[in-house]
């Protein structure tokens, strides 16, 4: 970023302050009880509010959530998102365009990120980038699984994380800093002050580190270079007893430095890559009773993101990348009590979307998307052993066909100790921009072609004008409007809590999608290099159970299991698996049938996750905790002459990694923090290129409340 | 019941037939076997352009399947050879490619299953450099290739039915396209990848009485 952009860019944030400064907030104080309690809390008065899109207690929820509080967060030591949700149950993330999230075997694209409640965008090929999201000032993450599209539209397919940021009731100053190994740097500060009906809160966050390398003198480093810097500002304002405006801005900016090789049929380049990212949210919600019964919450939203590459080849050849995208949703959501134990919620929004990219044809046409929606859900719960919601979502899409997005679920509490919940729905993922438009030729790699689906008949038509095709495919004459992909998912759960040490949570899933979008080869020009582009075509489904447990034993030790089993399918390979069309490779080269036994399901699932987890805390505040994470085996590649996914492609190996933290508080508000993650030094540059290896830091912590 | 003992009968009593046949005749016909043929290379690279593109010399290895032998480039315009190498590229001696009798197609399915040519097949000959009887291109005839990972992996289920130069025919099966006779891992160096490439493992059999059985 040179000088020009950067005043720019400051120019830009701080007239954002600005705005946001005018406009203030006050949060529903009810809120902001105390989170502490790391536990499944089934019974508890805890307040969950993703589930419902407004606040109810975790007991009277009848879709399978989870909550990981803020205290476990920082008990363990993380930095960032992806480090913490790495650690849940269900949860498995992704390498390859950053740290994405896969829940219950569904890919990145189809689960939804938000914090407080607003939706972040920039997903690079599907996938949102968790290491961008500062985690110091977390009071909570809620986690809703199943497809919850009825209340949060596209990409709420898998399932929906919020994370909800503290919001502190008083005065206070927090700062901590830490360093650790490859010279990694983070430093939070949050600062929060009240003034009558006014509270301004403000929270900032550094974090850098050189990355590592498993071999010392490589150009090809597994973790780059890399320093973020994130601003957050939260302003309220409490105008009467009955209206009170929340103002909220964000703002993150990332720079990744690397030297990146470029292999050409078999030449490597090296470039030395800088990439920029910056990301800026921004809310103004203003929440009015009408009386006790009617309340409605009007919201508007703002975010952009902005990703920038620049690449210098060893040769001197530039090669630049920019992407640009922004969002702007407005939306009112009004809740009625109807009676003691009907209560309503109706919503109705409009979202504009807006993208620029050089991978599309003309980095100065942007490409847009308007989308007008609606939602209403109804949920009745008598006040003993049942609760039940139904509610459905419909969104009206520029771009492509219509979704409508219903859900039901149901909550049976057989006893004190034990509870019962079914939910079903529907979720639906729109086609992103990329498959609509990209235009992307990789000169660098065999010069193939990727073509979006609105723009891919017009170009190919025309390059056949030139010349220039070879031969074109059935599928070519296929290409038409996208639509949406969906999936429909059956969870049924079990919560048991014999008694006051013990929880155990057991779920069954199974998530068909349907429409799957997949880049396919439409064609070949006259030199033989592949053109693709977008169809929906496959249909696959993810199934499977999770079992949670968790224990209270004496003198302060907790621990906790989670275990996940999960099964993966393309519906339409299986087909033809079963059908006997489906060949694999021997080991000596030669071909036979590939049986069903030897199909593995959809890459990048693994078939067992486990994560134990032993806590230790004592009543002076000392804790100790350490944690186990395993996954099994998982397909990375088809490497043996078909495409489906078999025992004979390329595995990243199963593998184990243990991280152990613990820290105590000295005095006055001083505590310090020590930890080792990955103390098995567990490394796989080629599948896991995340996962840095032994890992010790330290944090020095102050704080003016407790 | 009593359709199930008929049956039987007619069962019993042909194999009863057939045993007593092949004790009777003495002519016994060996059953074909498959042959091997090891790391042909296929235009080999000799160097890279400055672009960093691989090349070879340019030169298609010429093959005899009746034979079991390279044919010398000298005889590239006679019917001793039944098909040419040159990259991934395949040539059968027929149509612009040769004066033979050549031709082929690729059938889906596997080598050993493969007992009889269907009487309604169709063989393709060359008409480069438009098309050839062995389609050209990745994920079209009898290969498909990863730009990313540089890799040209065979087809699975992919059977290359073969009329020779002199009309006779064959059944082909490509095992790899690396020195070794097995395709490299993803993960193999850029060198390697370059280096062992163009050299074909594959194993055939070759019907030398003209009819379309193996």
């Amino acid at each position: 970023m040179d000088c020009y952009d950067l005043c720019a860019s400051m120019k830009k944030r701080a007239s954002y302050i600005i705005i946001a400064f005018i406009l203030f907030n006050y949060t529903n104080a009810k809120a902001q009880m105390n989170f502490s309690k790391d536990s499944l809390g089934i019974y508890s008065d805890t307040v969950f509010v993703t589930a419902n899109k407004s606040e109810r207690q975790v007991k009277n929820i009848s879709v399978p959530i989870s909550m990981i509080s803020g205290k476990s967060i920082v008990q363990a030591g993380n930095t960032r998102l992806a480090d913490v949700l790495r650690e849940q149950t269900g949860i498995t993330m992704t390498s390859g365009f950053g740290a994405g999230v896969q829940l219950q075997g569904l890919n990145p694209d189809y689960t939804i990120i938000l914090i407080d409640g607003e939706p972040l965008i920039g997903r690079t090929a599907g996938v949102l980038d968790l290491n961008r999201i500062a985690v110091g000032n977390i009071k909570k993450i809620e986690i809703v699984k199943g497809p919850s599209s009825s209340l949060y539209g596209s990409e709420a397919m898998a399932g929906v994380i919020n994370i909800i940021t503290d919001k502190k009731n008083a005065d206070a100053l927090a700062a901590n800093i830490r360093y650790g190994s490859y010279n990694t740097k983070d430093g939070n500060v949050s600062i929060t002050k009240r003034l009558n009906k006014l509270k301004a809160q403000t929270f900032y966050n550094y974090y850098s580190t050189d990355g590592f390398s498993v071999r010392p003198n490589s150009n090809n480093r597994f973790i780059t270079p890399i320093s973020r810097s994130t601003f957050t500002q939260n302003i309220q304002y409490k105008l009467t007893d009955k209206t009170s405006i929340d103002g909220s801005i964000r703002y993150n900016t990332e720079n990744i430095k690397s030297i990146i090789a470029v292999a050409n049929n078999g030449t490597t380049i090296y470039s030395n890559g800088n990439e920029n990212n910056n990301d800026l949210n921004g809310s103004i919600v203003v929440n009015h009773r009408f009386s006790d019964k009617i309340k409605t919450k009007l919201n508007s939203y703002y975010t952009q993101f902005e990703s920038k590459q620049d690449l210098l080849t060893v040769s001197g050849n530039p090669y630049n990348d920019l992407f640009q995208q922004n969002f702007k949703r407005i939306e009112d959501q009004t809740e009625w009590k109807i009676n003691s134990s009907l209560n309503s919620i109706v919503g109705f929004g409009w979202i504009t979307e807006k993208v620029n990219s050089s991978r599309y044809d003309n980095i100065d046409s942007a490409k847009t998307n308007n989308i007008q929606y609606a939602f209403n859900q109804w949920e009745w719960n008598n006040g003993k052993k049942w609760v039940a919601n139904a509610g459905f979502r419909y969104d009206k899409n520029q771009n492509f066909a219509s979704a409508f997005s219903p859900k039901f679920s149901i909550l049976y509490k057989a006893n004190t100790q034990l509870r019962f919940k079914l939910s079903a729905g529907r979720g639906f993922k729109a086609p992103d921009f990329r498959q609509l438009y990209l235009n992307f030729t990789n000169a660098a790699a065999g010069s193939y072609s990727v073509f979006g689906a609105v723009e891919a008949q017009k170009v190919i038509n025309r390059l056949m004008d030139l010349g220039q095709i070879g031969n074109l495919f059935s599928n070519f004459y296929q290409l038409k409007k996208l639509e949406p992909e969906y999936a429909t998912g059956i969870h049924v759960s079990a919560e048991w809590e014999p008694n006051s040490n013990n929880e155990i949570q057991v779920q069954f899933f199974r998530n068909d999608i349907n429409n799957l979008i997949d880049v396919q080869q439409v064609g070949n020009y006259i030199s033989g290099s592949q053109i693709y582009s977008y169809l929906n075509i496959k249909n696959a489904f993810t199934t499977g159970f999770e079992i949670e447990t968790k224990q209270k034993f004496t003198k302060g030790w907790t621990s906790a299991v989670g275990y996940q089993f999960l099964i993966t399918g393309d519906k339409d390979q299986i087909a033809s698996i079963n059908n006997g069309t489906v060949y694999t490779k021997n080991e000596n080269g030669t071909s036979r049938l590939l049986r069903l036994n030897d199909y593995v399901g959809l890459p990048n699932t693994s078939k067992h996750r486990l994560q134990a987890k032993l806590n230790y805390e004592n009543t002076k505040g000392f804790y100790a905790n350490i944690r186990a994470i395993y996954r099994s085996k998982w397909a990375v590649a088809n490497t043996n002459g078909n495409e489906v996914y078999d025992n004979g492609d390329q595995f990243g190996n199963g593998y184990l990694t243990v991280n152990f933290s613990m820290g105590k508080p000295i005095k006055k508000g001083w505590a310090v923090q020590a930890g080792i993650d990955n103390i098995n030094n567990y490394m796989d540059g080629l599948n896991l290129p995340n996962l840095a290896g032994r890992t010790f830091y330290m944090t020095l912590k102050y704080s003016t409340q407790k | 019941m009593k359709k199930a003992i008929g049956k039987c009968l007619v069962v019993v009593m042909t194999s009863i037939f057939l045993f007593s046949c092949s004790k009777s005749t003495t002519t016994v016909v060996a059953p074909l076997t498959a042959t091997t043929v090891n790391d042909l290379p296929a235009d080999t690279i000799v160097g890279i352009t400055p672009q960093g593109q691989p090349f070879g010399a340019g030169k298609f290895t010429f093959y005899s399947l009746e034979k079991n032998a390279i044919v010398a480039n000298t005889d590239s315009a006679s019917t001793k050879w039944d098909l040419a190498f040159n990259g991934t590229k395949i040539l059968t001696n027929s149509g612009n490619s040769g004066s033979g009798l050549g031709g082929a197609f690729i059938q889906i399915g596997l080598f050993d299953e493969l007992k009889t040519i269907s009487s309604d097949s169709v063989f393709k000959t060359d008409n480069g450099p438009s098309s050839y009887a062995v389609t050209f291109g990745s994920g079209r005839g009898w290969y498909t290739y990863d730009p990313i990972k540089n890799l040209v992996t065979p087809l699975a289920g992919r059977v290359l039915v073969v009329r020779t130069a002199s009309g006779k025919y064959a059944k082909v099966e490509i095992i790899a396209y690396y020195k070794g006779g097995a395709t490299l891992a993803a993960t193999a160096p850029d060198a390697e990848k370059i280096t062992k490439q163009r050299y074909y493992t594959f194993r055939y059999i070759f019907q030398p009485n003209g009819t379309k059985n193996f």
